[in-house]
């Protein structure tokens, strides 16, 4: 029987939707779905070399960040970028970084991204992979 | 299975993800699981609530046999056979 597959139209670029982001691929790595992700436009900066480690922001309950960065650590949960590894050594995971979206972070080559990513895409690989899909969320 | 028969129940082997949030207990079961052959029987030790209730899903999605939870102080323990 063919896996399941699903799309994941990443856009955030805030720690805590990437976790959540990292945590569902956990779930579809489990079930060895086939995922492709598309990294959108804040999301392309998350995953600039420069910022995948250091970038702390968060998107929401914003006076709580101290908070959920330090309950991350209390509950041993992954960086969202070790999540990703894990779910791509697990299951097969395509992470593609949308071209437009690396332009306005001034990134033009895949070398501008930390090594998680795959590609450089075109939206129109979105929406053929979405149409396919069995599972399609935009984070 | 009984709560009486799983506390006798000798596992081919053991996955300690107490120290793991979800999801990480499943995917150690996800990772142990092509360590066990056919038949074998594998217990999953979590703290984690949540994965209580994913690995009988998991197992019946995947074609494995959720055999029960034992209730330990602190932590489950989740039995299945492969």
């Amino acid at each position: 029987m063919a896996n399941k597959k699903m799309t994941l139209a990443l856009f955030s670029g805030s720690v805590d939707k990437l976790t959540a982001a990292g945590v569902i691929l956990g779930g579809a790595a489990a079930e060895d779905m086939d995922v492709e992700i598309f990294v959108l436009l804040q999301a392309a900066f998350a995953f600039k070399k420069e910022n995948a480690m250091t970038n702390e922001r968060v998107a929401e309950i914003t006076d709580k960040q101290d908070e959920f960065l330090a309950s991350l650590k209390r509950l041993n949960a992954p960086h969202w970028t070790e999540a990703f590894r894990n779910a791509k050594e697990m299951t097969n995971v395509k992470i593609h970084i949308c071209g437009f979206a690396g332009k306005v972070w001034h990134g033009e080559k895949l070398d501008d991204f930390i090594d998680l990513a795959d590609d450089i895409c075109g939206i129109g690989e979105y929406m053929t992979a979405a149409e396919e899909s069995d599972i399609n969320l935009f984070i | 299975m009984t709560q009486e028969e799983l506390s006798v129940l000798k596992a081919d082997k053991t996955v300690d993800a107490r120290g793991t949030s979800c999801p990480g207990p499943l995917l150690a079961a996800k990772k142990a699981i092509g360590e066990i052959d056919k038949g074998q029987i594998m217990e999953v030790l979590s703290a984690d609530e949540g994965t209580r209730r994913d690995i009988p899903k998991w197992c019946n999605k995947k074609g494995f046999e959720y055999l029960g939870t034992l209730e330990e102080s602190g932590y489950f323990k989740i039995f299945l056979k492969k």
